[in-house]
């Protein structure tokens, strides 16, 4: 298992690599190139992204069992994790767009992290959350099977989706009282 | 009393910009009169570049007070500089705005109990919620 995710891994930054040296100049190729290299030697499971969406499930199981603690610590380990996080393994284009989907990500973490005790308003900001991390997923492959699941009765039946690793429906958004409500919407891998 | 009136002479600097800037909501997004007198009242004095300072702000320690709340509310979000929100963000802050109304979270009550026109009615949430829908929205189809 871990040696196919590092294959995907491998391919995906080739892929992105060929895709931008169309229009570049050879410099820029051989800063892709190099930034190839070092990210050969991150196993994928500590890759960031990887990262990142891992904290993100911690704080969707911690949403599940109505714990506005553990989802307060977890949002104060994704805004680490997001400062942290090596942009120079992303090119220009990579980066603006990763910048933008962690700028708002960190906003709506500090929210969650600073919010132990209002759950409600915890789970606002994971609303917009969990957006943010689809976007993120999507743009840069999670390198393994995410379920995009929807619930259609969170906000007012306004709706709201989440992203999880287990087939199983267990709803973030309205807890423990009805944990099984919703459906999986979309696979990632 | 000594401390008091010398404290007096230490007023934090204000936050009063006359111009609007290109990057200010009204600029970007049509924003029907109703609304925008509700956003003037009850949310400008912490969310825009532009205070409309009542007269207890000259009293220390009221003005600093004031002033770092101020600073809060713009950190978080400033009607002023809005069009230089990236379009995510412009969409996370509207349902924060929206959430904010609904809840009664803000504007802050203590604010509310010194500033009438603060105090906002079921209508005047109600239409501020339906606008920040709608720019939400459009927000949602441009991309």
């Amino acid at each position: 298992m871990k040696k196919i995710v590092f294959a995907i891994a491998i391919s995906g930054i080739t892929l992105m690599a060929c895709n931008n040296s169309n229009n570049k100049d050879n410099a820029t190729e051989k800063m892709n190139d190099s930034s190839a290299h070092t990210t050969a030697h991150v196993s994928p499971f500590t890759s960031p992204v990887n990262g990142i969406l891992h904290i993100y499930l911690q704080m969707k199981n911690a949403f599940v069992n109505d714990d506005d603690k553990a989802a307060a610590n977890a949002g104060n380990e994704m805004v680490k994790a997001l400062n942290d996080f090596d942009k120079s393994i992303l090119n220009d284009s990579e980066r603006k767009q990763f910048e933008d989907i962690a700028d708002d990500m960190k906003e709506n973490a500090e929210h969650i992290a600073g919010n132990a005790g209002n759950i409600k308003h915890q789970r606002e900001h994971f609303d917009m959350l969990s957006k943010d991390m689809y976007d993120m997923v999507k743009t840069s492959a999670a390198g393994e099977t995410i379920y995009v699941d929807y619930c259609p009765m969170y906000n007012d039946n306004k709706g709201a989706t989440w992203l999880s690793e287990t087939k199983e429906i267990k709803n973030p958004y309205l807890g423990k009282e009805m944990d099984t409500c919703g459906s999986i919407k979309e696979e990632l891998k | 009393m000594v401390v008091i009136i010398a404290l007096q002479f230490i007023q934090p600097a204000r936050n009063k910009s006359r111009q609007v800037l290109p990057s200010d909501i009204s600029k970007i997004y049509d924003i029907p009169a109703p609304v925008q007198s509700v956003l003037k009242n009850a949310c400008y004095d912490c969310h825009s570049n532009n205070t409309n300072y009542p007269w207890y702000s000259n009293i220390q320690p009221f003005g600093w007070w004031l002033a770092s709340h101020i600073k809060r509310g713009k950190e978080e979000l400033n009607f002023s500089e809005f069009g230089n929100y990236s379009s995510r963000r412009q969409r996370s802050k509207l349902f924060s705005i929206e959430k904010s109304i609904q809840d009664g979270t803000m504007p802050l009550p203590p604010y509310s109990l010194i500033h009438k026109d603060s105090r906002l009615t079921k209508e005047q949430k109600g239409i501020i919620i339906d606008w920040a829908d709608k720019i939400k929205d459009s927000l949602n189809k441009a991309d």
